[in-house]
């Protein structure tokens, strides 16, 4: 495999990255972009998989559950980042809780980069990601997989936010 | 007549014992002076919020009961809640809804459908393994233990009268960050 190429990456790699992290919960609004991983995880014992109505919830069940000592994350599209950005805000960066997630970047071109996107929830993604100070990598193919954890534990060490956005569908 | 929210947070609290409690809005003054605990962590800047970070407390330690004190304009804004929560169904769960019909905190408007409203009959459809609902203090107090030693998700809707003006816009010096972790240390004993 061509580690350094662009495009979709395997969902078996983003869930053995996901076992690396030591996540037991993944809690999500279904992303159709990341519906591969999404499938992987439901048939995954190791993991907690749970969906939830809308992403303002997903975010309040992390900090719960990890209130209570486990270890969650989420996985949700671009649209839904938006959707739900006050409780980002209240509960990892004024509440100081750890909160590390799987964005989608729903609907991007192949090939384009995000800000050049003609798609708003594309283009807008990492402008309201750097807006409010949260650290960030673009996972555009396999050989990013590894800044999955350099992410996940920053989330933990800053007690704060974090996102892996999945720049193509996963396969 | 409705009852008093402060004679249903002493009930509340008399029966409380190592529960993880999870205040919001306007109970969350008056919840730190009735029962101070490091359990309890204010759902304080999500507004809507307190519900789903009760299941996540919930979810995590199965061997405590959660007790969620919402309100009724906060369950109205992540709704949905009702659904993920009768989903995920987790055992120790009790969500106690106080139905004053109106934004107290932010002056007093009328909630939606103020009249008409029935979350009980909402958390039964959605798929709680309890649900009630309550007008008076006494058949509320009576029926409390009863509702603790059964089986959750359960959801009690109770029908209060607003609190005092005083109250208004004040959650005192709760901090959810502080008390997270506050919580957390106890949880994990560290």
């Amino acid at each position: 495999m061509d580690t350094t190429a662009a495009g979709p990456i395997p969902a078996a790699l983003l869930v053995d990255a996901i076992h690396r992290c030591g996540v037991r919960t993944v809690l999500t609004v279904p992303d159709t972009h990341q519906a591969t991983t999404l499938a992987a995880l439901a048939a995954d014992p190791a993991v907690r998989l749970l969906t939830c109505a809308t992403e303002d919830e997903a975010v309040a069940i992390a900090a719960g559950l990890w209130i209570g000592g486990d270890e969650p994350m989420l996985i949700i599209q671009n649209t839904g980042l938006c959707a739900s950005i006050n409780t980002w805000r209240g509960v990892a960066i004024d509440g100081r809780i750890p909160l590390f997630a799987f964005v989608g970047l729903f609907s991007r071109e192949a090939g384009i980069e995000p800000r050049a996107s003609a798609r708003s929830p594309v283009r807008y993604a990492i402008p309201l990601l750097e807006a409010l100070g949260i650290p960030y990598a673009l996972i555009d193919g396999p050989g990013d997989v590894p800044r999955i954890e350099e992410l996940f534990h920053l989330s933990r060490e800053r007690r704060g936010p974090a996102v892996a956005l999945i720049g193509y569908p996963t396969c | 007549m409705p009852m008093q929210p402060l004679a249903a947070l002493r009930a509340i609290a008399d029966l409380r014992a190592d529960a993880i409690v999870v205040p919001t809005m306007t109970t969350v003054a008056p919840w730190h002076e009735i029962s101070p605990s490091p359990l309890n962590v204010s759902c304080i800047g999500f507004m809507g919020g307190a519900a789903a970070l009760g299941l996540g407390l919930a979810l995590a330690r199965p061997e405590r009961h959660v007790i969620v004190l919402d309100g009724d304009g906060s369950l109205l804004m992540q709704l949905g809640s009702l659904a993920t929560i009768a989903g995920a169904a987790p055992p120790n769960f009790y969500h106690l809804v106080f139905k004053n019909g109106i934004y107290h905190v932010s002056g007093g408007q009328p909630v939606p459908a103020a009249a008409t409203l029935d979350f009980a009959a909402m958390a039964r459809a959605a798929g709680y393994r309890q649900a009630h609902r309550f007008a008076d203090l006494e058949s509320f107090r009576a029926a409390l233990p009863t509702i603790f030693a059964q089986t959750g998700p359960a959801l009690v809707e109770l029908e209060t009268e607003p609190v005092p003006t005083a109250r208004q816009g004040s959650v005192g010096n709760a901090s959810f960050a502080a008390e997270a972790e506050v919580a957390r240390g106890v949880l994990l004993g560290t």
